[in-house]
């Protein structure tokens, strides 16, 4: 076999291949965790008949909407109604492309990256791709020819746009720590500045996060679904497989904001202080450890804190939500890049 | 804005306590009931299935005035005996005959006012019965109930420890664990 | 804020006309609410109801009076046993009857346990329908164990039929006073819980806050009666002004609001619930021994008249108006003043110019039942 072929073509397909599932089976599994944490909050147990424990729910509810009649509401826009779902669905799955979840590795003498593509703009190209998902939302939301899904579709439209300019400062903060728009290199920037970003970014990381929850729709700002007063949003006439899309995209989004946040705030595949504590880390105990399973451990935390507040916020109202994103958030990040340049001025100069 | 009410919407304190409310709930022990596998049991008031007893009923139609909707039909009527007294007259012995006791179940409210309303001592329609599972599947024939259903409850599952009415339920003790409790005793 | 007026549409708009309910999320039940939509301003909004209409009152007119206690349920079914209570109150008013004291303070207890029940399920809601969903299993739980106490005693956990007119059917049975004092001194620590999640949350404020303002001389005008009215600041609380069964003999204070908004409203029942735990503690320390029934007739005949008395429900002033005929056995007329209802009318007037969002937070804190609106 030549070369070329096993390293251009056998090699990205089996990491598509492998990323595709792992990434689908996580998020199907999200699902599970979602109810059986937000169960636990509640004093109540959570899914628990199909399988031990539950575990097969999410395939008994991916098997139940799969052979779900599909309905199409009358008057609905059918050729804009079908497209919305993969529209949404596209671009949440595309995100992960760029996403380095660990170091590479060795296998056969062969040095794997657990990444599909290490893109030298890769921020710029999340941010680029997950502009197009809100695309999904609108269009979903006008072509259902009901005025909820109509008014879920527009506050999400406002709401996604409002949050991603503070999102992009917060952003842009890193970039000026790290030096590079590439995700593997905003890695290893933090390993060579010997400290998370996360520490001299606290801000950032604050701001990120927040618009990180609105991006994704989720409660405290989850407005476009608001089920007390819309229903259920955009996807209110959606049924089926195609509500199985709006759905799962939601979660994958979820997986993207909490992954990147783990790359640019917390080291991505890096144990804490990876250099202070690089005897610690050398150890024979704890040597073995992939950073693939730092990374995980990472980003469950954050999707945890997704779930968490769900269990436990109320909801912002539509205006309020927009003066948080202008007036509190979009300042803040601002002063947020002024900080930090000056900071790093001062510590270079 | 005053620099402390600047700093106090910034770090958001109340928000993280009610984190921790949400939080320290996912180690506490759970409410839930698995219910087919586990059963609370109903309260001894507990107002469930009707149990009725035709020896003890002295046909007084209490029970249907009091009902608020009127689904206890009774009808009855007098049989006349000639019976030879110890003196040797022959006496006419007049009893009521009960044709029909029929309860539309199906259309009940469990409200317990027939069963205040018996007057017999050991009442002779209840309902604190402790049965609660009264779900079929077709309910104008499942959940009516002429007097031979309500003693034998021909179709219904009761509590689990719980008699039909005709093998000795008793409006008092539906488990029979009082009984029990005195034999033993 | 805004410059431009709010009711006034910015542009040259259609409005949208969207039909909020009857099946809908955060209706509590069947109310359907026709509004009228600039945007996502309300510019009017109609309350349609009678989805829920059973002629519980004309029901009345074909049953004997005691057999009209178990219908009496079936109105606010959340609050059952202060039906209950109503009724009867009404009932021995016309009658003449004077309900022994043990028998007083059970209905007082049984009352002001039914008042929690029914805070809590308005808590759960009106949380939910802002968006925070745990408190909803926290109170449910704890009203769960208020069914229970409920069972324990009656034998029914929702659709009580728990008071007669003349007394209580029933003993409390052995050791209730305890678990109940048990669960009353442990309420409390429940109360933080929730508000520790809901009262000081920046969330729960934005959304409340200044939320559907009516100030106290509209309130009543509005014939607005319960925690709607007392969260504009007035004291009013017939448990207090025209105190029936033995509310005399009790210690509480009625706790009123200042901004009448919905923030207000819900501090005030969250306060009332302190205040129930309060009296229900009373109650069990003066509960004196003796009958439970007022001697009454087998066979209740009114004397020909007409009464009106109320109680406090936990929406507000449930009151009976019964016409009574002579040595009738059944109610010549019942009509039935209910404090949704009442209550209800106030909606048009607190949305108006508000967001869609806040049309829901007012629906829940005006704490309407539809069963009780439609009877």
């Amino acid at each position: 076999m030549p070369e070329a072929v096993l390293n251009l073509l056998l090699i990205p397909l089996i990491k598509i291949v492998v990323l595709l599932g792992v990434v689908l089976l996580i998020v199907a599994y999200l699902t599970y965790a979602e109810r059986k944490i937000l169960a636990y909050m509640q004093v109540r147990l959570g899914p628990n008949r199909v399988g031990p424990k539950g575990w097969l729910q999410p395939i008994a509810d991916g098997l139940k909407l799969f052979v779900k009649e599909d309905l199409i509401p009358g008057g609905a826009e059918r050729f804009v109604f079908l497209l919305a779902p993969g529209l949404i669905m596209v671009p949440a799955l595309l995100m992960f492309a760029v996403i380095p979840f660990g170091e590479p590795f060795k296998v056969g003498g062969r040095t794997i990256t657990p990444y599909l593509a290490d893109v030298n703009i890769a921020i710029l190209l999340l941010l680029g791709i997950s502009s197009i998902g809100v695309f999904g939302i609108i269009l979903g939301g006008w072509s259902s020819n009901s005025k909820f899904s109509l008014m879920g579709g527009l506050r999400s439209a406002a709401q996604m746009i409002s949050y991603e300019i503070p999102m992009g400062f917060a952003v842009v903060s890193v970039l000026m720590m790290a030096g590079t728009l590439s995700l593997v290199g905003i890695v290893e920037a933090q390993r060579q500045a010997h400290i998370w970003f996360v520490l001299p970014g606290i801000l950032a990381f604050g701001i990120y996060w927040i618009c990180g929850v609105a991006e994704t729709n989720r409660n405290p700002f989850d407005l476009p679904e608001a089920e007390a007063e819309l229903v259920a949003g955009f996807h209110t006439e959606y049924s089926g497989m195609k509500f199985a899309l709006f759905f799962l995209a939601e979660y994958a989004n979820m997986m993207v904001i909490s992954a990147l946040a783990t790359v640019m705030f917390f080291g991505g595949w890096l144990p804490p202080f990876p250099n202070l504590l690089a005897g610690l880390w050398a150890s024979p105990v704890l040597a073995w450890i992939p950073g693939v399973v730092w990374f995980a451990a990472k980003m469950g935390f954050f999707l945890f804190c997704y779930i968490w507040f769900r269990g436990t916020f109320p909801r912002y109202r539509f205006d309020q939500l927009m003066a948080v994103g202008w007036k509190w958030l979009l300042p803040l990040s601002l002063a947020n890049v002024m900080l930090v340049g000056v900071l790093m001025l001062w510590w270079k100069g | 804005m005053p620099v402390k009410e600047f700093f106090k919407t910034l770090v958001p304190v109340e928000l993280f306590q009610g984190l921790g409310v949400t939080g320290a709930y996912l180690f506490r022990k759970k409410e839930t009931v698995q219910y087919p596998e586990k059963r609370l049991e109903p309260q001894d008031r507990f107002r469930g299935m009707f149990g009725y007893s035709l020896e003890r009923c002295i046909d007084c139609h209490l029970c249907a005035k009091a009902c608020p909707i009127s689904i206890i039909h009774i009808k009855d009527h007098t049989e006349v005996e000639e019976v030879e007294g110890p003196d040797g007259k022959i006496k006419k012995k007049k009893t009521k005959v009960i044709d029909r006791y029929d309860i539309d179940v199906k259309r009940c409210m469990f409200c317990g006012l027939c069963e205040e309303a018996c007057p017999t001592d050991e009442k002779s329609i209840w309902l604190t019965t402790k049965s609660y599972e009264g779900a079929v599947y077709e309910r104008n024939e499942a959940l009516y109930f002429d007097k031979e259903r309500l003693g034998s409850w021909e179709g219904f599952v009761g509590f689990p420890g719980v008699k039909a009415p005709a093998e000795g339920q008793l409006p008092s003790d539906p488990l029979g664990k009082k009984k029990a409790a005195e034999g033993g005793a | 804020m805004s410059m431009h007026d709010p009711l006034k549409p910015l542009f040259d708009v259609e409005e949208m006309e969207i039909s909020f309910g009857p099946q809908h999320p955060a209706t509590h039940g069947v109310l359907r609410v026709q509004i009228k939509l600039d945007g996502e301003r309300i510019m009017e909004a109609k309350p349609i109801i009678g989805y829920l209409h059973r002629g519980t009152e004309k029901l009345f007119e074909t049953m004997a009076f005691p057999a009209c206690i178990p219908h009496t349920d079936r109105m606010d079914y959340v609050t059952s046993a202060t039906n209950n209570q109503g009724f009867c109150v009404a009932m021995e008013k016309l009658l003449g009857l004077t309900i022994p004291p043990r028998a007083a303070y059970i209905r007082m207890i049984l009352a002001e346990l039914q008042r929690l029940a029914s805070h809590l399920v308005w808590l759960a809601t009106h949380a939910i329908d802002i968006g925070a969903i745990t408190p909803f299993f926290y109170t449910f739980r704890e009203r769960d164990a208020i069914l229970d106490l409920f069972e324990e005693y009656c034998g029914a956990r929702l659709t009580l039929n728990t008071m007669r007119i003349g007394g209580v059917p029933f003993e409390l049975p052995e050791g209730w006073l305890d678990r109940c004092s048990a669960f009353i001194e442990a309420f409390p620590k429940h109360i933080e819980e929730y508000e520790t999640l809901l009262t000081e949350n920046r969330i729960w404020k934005k959304r409340t806050i200044g939320i559907g303002v009516i100030p106290a001389e509209e309130a009543i005008e509005m014939g607005m009666t319960g925690p709607p009215l007392r969260g504009s600041g007035v004291e009013w609380d017939i448990r207090k002004v025209f105190p029936y069964d033995r509310y005399d003999e009790i210690e509480f204070d009625i706790p009123t609001g200042k901004n009448c908004d919905t923030y207000d409203r819900y501090l005030v029942r969250m306060e009332e619930m302190r205040q129930s735990v309060r009296i229900i503690r009373q109650c069990i320390e003066k509960i004196p021994d003796g009958p439970i029934m007022a001697k009454a007739p087998k066979v209740l005949r009114a004397k020909e008249g007409m009464v009106y008395a109320s109680v406090e429900s936990p929406k507000g002033e449930l009151g009976y108006f019964i016409v009574a005929t002579e040595k009738g056995t059944t109610p010549y007329r019942c009509r039935v003043r209910p404090p949704s209802f009442v209550n209800l009318q106030a909606l048009p007037q607190l949305v108006e110019g508000a967001l869609v969002a806040d049309l829901v937070a007012v629906i829940g804190t005006l704490d309407i039942v539809l069963g009780e609106i439609d009877r």
